[in-house]
């Protein structure tokens, strides 16, 4: 069964179309790669997932049932910025996921505090911007969810936090789970994806296996990607 | 859910209303030590100075706390809902009743909190020898008048206090409303916040007219409009205002959760 569905999915603000007519699904236990340009739609479309946005048109559908209550309960979403609050600490942050997610695992998120460093009892406003994601991270991969949304997860890093991030999400995820990465980013992430999603202006212009794409044009992700977006 | 809600609110909110109510009554005990120095002595000029330093923060902070507690509140409802912890907040499994809730009922708190921390700063200023009798004082008069004239004093007082907790309420109400809109917009969505909330009064002023109106002229076609005694007169009015601003609080209510459901719009 889909776990994340999109039909004829279309987005608009005001006059500009952020997304036209988008159908794909998304099958439990695949990690998924969003790609495509700055201002392609992946924000939007990973939005709309969580129930941030409403569509002006077509259905997104996840487990089955429109954004709301129930499915933010299977939803792990990483933003693509910053959003927690700074005045609290890590702690305060395992308490309020804790009170909220049935499906958080607090000596999960503490192991992978300790491996970092961080102190759990400083406030966010006391740590560096980058131990600052690392935390949002470790408190979205902490979660059992069904479904990861992660936004431009690896954006604006340097490539040993890179390399952090996604060895969290590889280490952490559940497996039966499914696990969406919206990036331009292709080389980094290539060899975590099982499908690939090429978005365009608002338009999904291909979908298909990672592995296949690479035998059937003996080319890697990313040089496809260089291809299919050239400027 | 709203429950968990709620604790997380009254922690958030916590953290810079307590010091803000503690800083007041601080403020408070350091005016009464000052009111005790001052009194009849002859103080050198650089004590002088700091006695009257303190009084004026005391009578500043009297007249600025309940500013400042309206703005807190209005500023978390804006940063927590509709900026950058809105990603966190919205994608709760919550449903947006509940963080509407959340919110205006934590904000009732905390304003009638400040209104117990002026009375408390007034009573810590002037706290003397005697104060403990002259509050016994007053709380026997108010007694002594409740219980008279078929407790129509007390009936009043309890009336009064609940339109203003229910004015408080729709008053939130009021500025998550007008901030819910204004952040639809694509820009400066301060500027159209306050625009909307002005909107918001003037539409107010001319349903209530409207109302009024139409109110009057039935009951004179119905020939119910005949003279009222006192009490009769303040139960008609306090029920009137009510009514009111249950409609206005609805009203904002109805135009936050459309908002936040359907026209949610963080940058």
């Amino acid at each position: 069964m889909a776990i994340l569905e999109c039909k004829g999915l279309s987005k608009s603000y005001g006059p500009v179309k952020a997304l036209d007519g988008v159908s794909f699904t998304v099958g439990s236990g695949r990690i998924v790669g969003l790609l495509g340009p700055n201002g392609s739609g992946k924000t939007t479309l990973i939005k709309l997932a969580n129930g941030l946005l409403t569509p002006s048109s077509g259905e997104l559908l996840i487990n089955g049932q429109r954004p709301g209550v129930e499915t933010k309960k299977v939803v792990s979403y990483l933003p693509e910025r910053s959003c927690l609050p700074e005045w609290m600490s890590a702690w305060q942050l395992m308490d309020f996921y804790g009170d909220f997610y049935q499906d958080f695992d607090r000596s999960a998120a503490e192991a992978m505090l300790t491996r970092l460093s961080i102190d759990p009892r400083a406030r966010l406003k006391h740590l560096s911007k980058g131990n600052r994601e690392k935390v949002q991270l470790i408190m979205v991969m902490a979660r059992k969810a069904q479904i990861y949304l992660l936004d431009e997860p690896i954006g604006g890093v340097d490539p040993a936090a890179r390399d952090f991030i996604l060895s969290t999400i590889i280490s952490n995820y559940n497996p039966t789970a499914s696990v969406v990465i919206s990036t331009h980013l292709i080389a980094d992430v290539e060899r975590v994806l099982d499908d690939v999603i090429f978005i365009s202006q608002g338009k999904v212009v291909l979908a298909a296996p990672a592995d296949q794409l690479r035998e059937q044009q003996g080319k890697s992700v990313d040089q496809i990607f260089r291809e299919v977006f050239r400027c | 859910m709203l429950g968990k809600v709620l604790k997380h609110e009254l922690r958030a909110t916590s953290h810079t209303m307590l010091p803000l109510i503690g800083g007041m009554l601080l403020v408070a005990l350091m005016g009464n030590v000052c009111v005790r120095l001052g009194n009849g002595r002859d103080l050198p000029a650089a004590v002088s100075l700091i006695i009257t330093l303190v009084m004026v923060l005391f009578f500043v902070g009297i007249f600025a706390i309940g500013f400042v507690t309206v703005y807190m509140m209005v500023r978390r409802f804006r940063d927590n809902l509709l900026r950058d912890e809105g990603y966190i907040m919205h994608t709760l499994p919550v449903s947006v009743h509940a963080q509407i809730w959340s919110k205006v009922l934590v904000s009732a708190l905390w304003y009638a909190l400040t209104a117990v921390t002026i009375a408390a700063a007034a009573v810590l200023l002037t706290f003397g020898a005697d104060t403990v009798k002259i509050i016994g004082d007053l709380f026997k008069t108010l007694y002594d008048v409740f219980t008279q004239g078929d407790g129509h004093i007390a009936e009043i007082l309890v009336e009064f206090l609940a339109v203003l907790v229910l004015a408080s309420l729709a008053l939130s109400l009021s500025f998550d409303a007008a901030l819910s809109v204004g952040h639809a917009f694509a820009k400066h969505k301060m500027a159209a916040s306050v625009a909307v909330f002005i909107g918001f009064v003037v539409l107010e002023e001319i349903l209530l007219a409207t109302l009024g109106n139409l109110s009057m002229d039935t009951l004179e076609n119905v020939g119910r409009l005949e003279p009222m005694d006192l009490i009769g007169g303040w139960r008609a009015y306090c029920a009137w205002t009510a009514g009111m601003i249950l409609l206005e609080g609805g009203l904002s209510y109805a135009v936050t959760a459309y908002f936040l459901k359907r026209r949610l719009n963080l940058e």
